[in-house]
């Protein structure tokens, strides 16, 4: 007899359904079934209508974001074994505070458009260089925390201040703009900060640290959102700075030319 | 058709990986002024997103200290660059077996460090040396240190930095939409059909030029490094409307892809000095590439560990497991050069690179063939020189070729790139040289929406996952790794087996609203419409060359064999009609040699 485990997913389409409901499936368990398995085997077994986004299966496309046992989690990297240990039925809900479209899958319409409105693209200097500009291995590495960043929505959706208002910019934007802030290249950084420090923005988190939590990445996004208030209080000497640094940006070209 | 429609646009990409997004952005900088993107997924969930090791280009910033295996040392102002085009050029060229088309293979080497510098000026962030250069990287059948990196994420920070880019442009993105139709008549490519998951709505979309950049299909394998997205749709939605297909039989096999899972290790791995050892701790690629170990081409790598497997000196509870050994690279390095294959080692297979060996197995990973293009994009109606009007295609899904018979690790985020690139250029001198749109085919929906009734309508005696998991199963067991004619005979009858029984196929959901049932059921058919192609490329071709290996046919045969296929759709029924034609080689220069490594 294989041994199984018992899911407790949320279905739900609007077209047909009045309200949410749990419904509860019986999967086969192996050691190294994912929770992703499961609703694979659900759907493919018992109910093709059961919905859900994935895509890479290995943590970095960001689709599969979901709640699973009262934590937001990539489900493609979630062992089913962990969550159903002592035989507990395990439930599957999509990401809270957010629309639901079907079952699984949410509408993170807000998410996008809260990305957008920190102008997530670089704003380099206007004259580039015929190489790369110079960048030190310790700035790079103070930008893996943002870098690695999958905008899977797991933060977004665990923080507190976005369940109360869809007008706050978000953890997973603040850790963009301060990817941004803190690259060399960037020419606005004075700007991103005034951004970032008005209404909607940095000062707006109140340090609950869901997202840290929730980060499927293991990324600090409260960290950054320290960061981006601290030198929002000193931005002219930030943008002195900048200028400052941006003058060595450009070595003078080494005498290997690329591809020579 | 919905009431708005039908949409129309200048310039409409499907496909929003590097490719797609290289095109977007570079149409749209060029002036044209409604350029869209289509995808199946959000863009920043494309594939391209996955690519871990590096992008190749002779940027001269590394180089061998005191040549060999020895370590790797800023290349100092004013000394000799180590690399070059040339050899970037040779290297690629050697690692397709021949069989890319040398002109083509230029332009992709010779635009590289043009477009590593692009990704950097635009705010890629990548891993670099004390003095601030990209840093650089070993990879396999590179002579030199050439693959540019950010880590093992390079694909997701130039992911995200071309999307970045292409929306900064004002480029629209339709996302979650899937094409179903692409509509070409008399030689002009008019526009496609596409349907909005979310709703279910059925759009037709006018478009003077189309760009597909789908990528690639290696979804039709049990084991696969790809995402569940890679199935191939544009491929065989292109077929299905006359387009030929190109060397679809060159399937690249990664030869570390997790076992079991097959999700992609770095081949940086091997690139910062990881060893491949069978059961016996034996580093075996000394038998079988002795001058390049671990660092030999994909296809041979991938081939001998499962040579290594066949003759039982393979790992794991079914033998069929390789170890990956990272241990003497110690902590330090794998933290800083090799952090996401050590998580997902540790998450998927749980064993810590650093103190444990890691189970791995060839995975299917990359689609060498695909839909015949010139070097701007253009897609070949005859698969020689005859353009599709307004038909273009770049990306994994393109068959330029650049790759011939097998790719080498770094060159395909640098194709997606260079080629995504010179198609939006293409693309925006073809609309602002005044093309316009062309008309509509009469009913130009009603093939599309036949092909979603079907599956929805009657009795469901036969389901999409049983038939699509006979499919991986056969092209794994019988078109895979090795092959040989009796397996692909196996192979072609049972794709065509599969394709009949796959007629009864229907799904459970009925609903309209984000059906992805009906997603995998079109995924699947595209799934079951390129594997014949594979397989009959692969039966014909009666020599090994490349990831096409035949235990019957083991010597490359250039008298017979050095030339391109091509796969023509034939009546409902009739396998492909399969032509050839010659690679474009620079016999003066680079004439076909042995290859050895």
């Amino acid at each position: 007899m294989t041994e199984t485990a018992t899911l407790r997913i949320q279905r739900f389409n609007p077209d047909i359904d009045r309200r949410p409901r749990l419904e509860p499936y019986r999967v086969p368990l192996t050691a190294d079934t994912t929770v992703l398995d499961a609703l694979h085997w659900i759907k493919a077994e018992v109910d093709g209508s059961l919905t859900f986004r994935r895509s890479c299966r290995h943590a970095i496309c960001g689709s599969c974001a979901m709640n699973v046992n009262g934590r937001n989690v990539l489900v493609c990297k979630t062992s089913l074994v962990k969550e159903a240990a002592r035989g507990r039925a395990v439930t599957v809900r999509p990401l809270p505070y957010l629309p639901v479209i079907k079952d699984l899958v949410v509408d993170r319409s807000s998410f996008w458009e809260q990305y957008l409105r920190v102008k997530p693209w670089l704003v380099p200097p206007e004259t580039t260089p015929v190489r790369e500009f110079r960048m030190l291995p310790e700035e790079v590495a103070a930008l893996h925390n943002a870098e690695t960043c999958i905008m899977c929505g797991a933060c977004y959706s665990a923080c507190q201040v976005v369940a109360l208002t869809k007008e706050y910019v978000g953890p997973h934007a603040l850790l963009k703009a301060f990817l941004r802030v803190l690259d060399p290249r960037d020419t606005i950084p004075g700007e991103r900060l005034a951004e970032v420090s008005g209404h909607d923005g940095a000062f707006r988190c109140h340090t609950i640290f869901n997202c840290i939590e929730a980060c499927p990445k293991g990324l600090n996004p409260t960290q950054a959102i320290e960061t981006l208030r601290q030198l929002a209080q000193k931005r002219g000497w930030f943008e002195d700075e900048r200028r400052q640094r941006q003058t060595r940006l450009v070595e003078s070209e080494p005498a290997a030319p690329a591809g020579a | 058709m919905a009431s708005d429609d039908p949409i129309e646009q200048d310039i409409l990409i499907v496909g929003a990986g590097l490719a797609g997004g290289w095109a977007a952005k570079t149409a749209a900088e060029r002036g044209v002024r409604d350029v869209a993107v289509l995808s199946k997924v959000h863009p920043l969930r494309s594939h391209s997103g996955a690519a871990q090791g590096g992008i190749a280009a002779a940027l001269n910033n590394v180089r061998v200290a005191g040549g060999g295996d020895g370590p790797l040392e800023p290349v100092p102002p004013g000394a000799e660059p180590p690399d070059s085009w040339e050899l970037h050029l040779f290297d690629t060229i050697k690692g397709s077996d021949w069989l890319g088309d040398q002109d083509s293979m230029e332009i992709l080497v010779r635009e590289a460090a043009d477009i590593v510098y692009a990704y950097e000026h635009m705010g890629c962030v990548f891993s670099r040396l004390p003095d601030g250069r990209i840093a650089q990287r070993r990879f396999g059948g590179h002579s030199v240190p050439r693959a540019n990196y950010a880590a093992d994420w390079t694909g997701h920070v130039l992911l995200h930095t071309i999307y970045e880019q292409a929306v900064r442009l004002g480029v629209r993105f339709y996302s979650e939409w899937y094409v179903l139709d692409l509509l070409i008549d008399d030689n002009v490519c008019r526009g496609l059909v596409a349907l909005d998951i979310v709703t279910g709505d059925v759009h037709v979309m006018r478009a003077k030029a189309v760009l597909f950049a789908t990528g690639g299909y290696g979804r039709a394998y049990k084991i696969t490094s790809n995402a569940h997205a890679n199935t191939g749709d544009g491929v065989a939605i292109a077929y299905d409307a006359g387009v030929p297909l190109m060397d679809m039989e060159f399937v690249q096999f990664h030869p570390t892809g997790l076992y079991k899972h097959g999700i992609l290790m770095s081949e940086a791995c091997r690139g910062e000095g990881g060893y491949l050892v069978n059961k016996d701790g034996e580093r075996f690629m000394a038998r079988y590439a002795p001058g390049k170990m671990e660092l030999g081409p994909r296809d041979l790598v991938s081939r001998s560990e499962q040579q290594e497997v066949n003759e039982g000196r393979g790992i794991g509870p079914d033998g069929k497991g390789i170890w990956l050994d990272l241990r003497h690279l110690g902590r330090e390095k794998i933290l800083e050069r090799l952090p996401q294959v050590r998580d997902l080692a540790i998450d998927f297979v749980g064993t810590d690179p650093i103190t444990d060996l890691v189970p791995i197995q060839p995975t299917a990973h990359y689609s060498m063939g695909g839909i015949p293009t010139d070097n701007d994009g253009r897609v070949l109606g005859d698969g020689v020189r005859m353009p599709v009007v307004g038909l273009y295609a770049a990306g994994e899904c393109a068959c330029v070729s650049v790759h011939g018979a097998n790719r080498l690790g770094t060159n395909s985020l640098l194709d997606a790139s260079v080629f995504g690139r010179r198609a939006g250029a293409a693309m925006a001198d073809f609309v602002l040289g005044g093309a316009a749109l062309a008309p509509l085919p009469p009913t130009a929906e009603a093939r599309a929406l036949g092909r979603l009734r079907r599956y929805q309508e009657g009795e469901r005696t036969e389901t999409v996952d049983a038939v699509g998991q006979a499919l991986k199963t056969t092209m794994t067991e019988d078109c895979g790794v090795f092959r040989d004619g009796a397996g692909l005979a196996r192979a072609r009858e049972s794709v065509g087996e599969l394709q009949r029984r796959y007629r009864s196929a229907r799904i459970m959901d009925r609903s309209r609203r984000f059906n992805t049932d009906l997603l995998s059921a079109l995924e699947t058919e595209h799934l079951l419409t390129f594997s014949e192609v594979i397989v009959a490329g692969a039966e014909a071709r009666t020599e090994s060359r490349g990831a096409h290996f035949r235990t019957d046919f083991p010597k490359r045969n250039d008298e017979n064999w050095l030339q391109h296929t091509l796969a023509f759709r034939a009546a409902p029924g009739e396998p492909p009609r399969l032509e050839y034609r010659p690679v474009r080689i620079d016999w003066e220069r680079y004439p076909p040699q042995e290859r050895k490594y």
